[in-house]
């Protein structure tokens, strides 16, 4: 089929990015929602709240994407529910980013002085509308560097799935090294689909990141 | 009637009193001013006044309420007492007029053109009707203050705190600080104030606290007690206070 690394190759590669782009985003979807939820119980008042998110957080960052990735495919498979590749990739991803997304919105949260907290509490705001209206709002605006960031993170991330035989960028450009025996032409090609899917978002982040700065003074 | 009854209220925090057998009286329509050395308690008596700060001992009874109240009744009471602090902390993500709408609009429920309706006349108030569509950061910080109490005034409180609100200014925005502060007082409205503008203090009081180590060491009328204070304590705070102006 291949006799050499050509454009019909290339094609196959964008084809495989699809999943990648696919992967990513319904990863930081529901890592964002989740995460979110993170965020929020992280910064309650509660302390058993605080206890539990913040050991949810420690121990999905403490563990490789990669075991977290076996564990969903393995781990769930032994109960013996078959679990499709995609979907095993997906729930390690969403763990993934909800820890990561959480603990970048817990710090905005966070760096919001607490006398905005106690300036909209005097004028009777329940805890709901101070976060609604007062303090999310701002931590917004800080958090959208990291989270654009770490989206770019994300991306790149998503290459272990090919390790469970999903059918992404990265385990495209195995099977045409493999099919070509030239693994130089197809990885390179791998990496520039990456860097064209990255470097845009890799951009917007330091652009929001220097016009926020200039935004905020004093 | 009194807004504001203290009786032998006691704070600490961990080891450390801040507050002792603290009593006082605020009556309606009038003006405590409270002085003081830094850390002689009078910011952390403001504070409980509006249940920022929980008292350990003693009574504390704002408009009739028993504090502490439970998480409903105090945001219900914080509608009624407004407070002004020292950093302004204005909503920086908001314009002046959003800043003032806010807690009406969705404390109070109140609708928009009410709210903004509102909002303007608090701001015409304090002298700032032309600042409607600024950030705060494009405002002095003698601006920002007077829009950090129309943004009080917005909820139509009953009782004002202002805590060290002048003591981030120069002295040039001290003074459009004071006025409208000062021009308050003269509508009637019951203030408590914590302040080191003891010049401030004696036109506007009609009683001076002066708190010396979480109590209350002397007070009186702003006459009596800044032309023949009693205790040496109070003495030595009004010398220093000549001394650095």
């Amino acid at each position: 089929m291949f006799g050499q690394f050509g454009w019909h190759a290339l094609t196959l590669l964008l084809i495989a990015a699809r999943w990648t782009v696919l992967l990513s985003a319904l990863a930081f979807a529901l890592g964002g929602l989740a995460g979110f939820a993170v965020a929020l119980l992280r910064t309650a008042p509660s302390p058993v709240s605080r206890t539990l998110t913040a050991a949810y957080i420690e121990i999905v960052q403490g563990t490789p994407v990669l075991i977290l990735l076996f564990v969903a495919y393995f781990g769930v498979a032994l109960i013996g529910i078959d679990v499709p590749p995609l979907l095993a990739a997906s729930i390690a991803l969403t763990i993934f980013s909800s820890a990561y997304l959480g603990e970048i919105w817990r710090g905005a949260i966070d760096s919001i002085a607490q006398s905005q907290w106690e300036a909209s509490e005097s004028l009777g705001m329940t805890r709901w509308q101070q976060l609604r209206h007062i303090i999310l709002p701002q931590a917004f605006r800080i958090s959208l560097p990291p989270t654009v960031g770490f989206l770019v993170q994300l991306i790149k991330n998503t290459s272990v799935t090919s390790l469970i035989s999903l059918v992404e960028l990265t385990r495209e450009g195995q099977l045409i090294a493999n099919a070509t025996f030239r693994p130089l032409p197809a990885f390179v090609a791998v990496a520039l689909i990456y860097f064209v899917l990255c470097f845009p978002l890799s951009r917007f982040s330091q652009s929001l990141e220097s016009r926020l700065h200039v935004g905020r003074q004093s | 009637m009194s807004v504001v009854r203290a009786e032998s209220v006691s704070k600490r925090f961990g080891e450390l009193t801040v507050l002792s057998d603290v009593s006082f009286d605020v009556p309606k329509g009038r003006v405590t001013v409270i002085i003081g050395r830094s850390g002689s308690g009078k910011s952390t008596m403001l504070r409980c006044i509006n249940g920022l700060e929980e008292i350990n001992g003693g009574n504390l009874e704002v408009l009739g309420h028993s504090l502490p109240l439970p998480p409903k009744a105090l945001r219900a009471l914080r509608v009624e007492v407004g407070m002004v602090f020292q950093s302004y902390n204005l909503f920086p993500h908001m314009t002046t007029e959003e800043n003032v709408m806010i807690a009406p609009r969705i404390v109070k429920g109140a609708g928009r053109a009410e709210a903004r309706q509102v909002a303007h006349r608090v701001l015409d108030q304090v002298g700032l009707g032309d600042k409607r569509d600024a950030m705060p950061e494009q405002l002095s910080g003698g601006q920002q203050q007077r829009v950090a109490i129309a943004r009080s005034l917005a909820m139509q409180p009953q009782l004002m705190l202002f805590d060290e609100v002048t003591s981030a200014l120069d002295p040039e925005l001290t003074g459009e600080v004071l006025r409208v502060i000062g021009a308050l007082a003269r509508e009637g409205m019951t203030m408590v104030l914590v302040t080191h503008e003891m010049g401030f203090a004696k036109n506007v009081a009609t009683e001076v606290l002066f708190m010396h180590n979480g109590r209350i060491w002397e007070s009186g009328p702003p006459d009596t007690l800044f032309s023949s204070p009693r205790t040496p304590e109070l003495q030595q705070f009004l010398n220093a206070g000549e001394l650095r102006e």
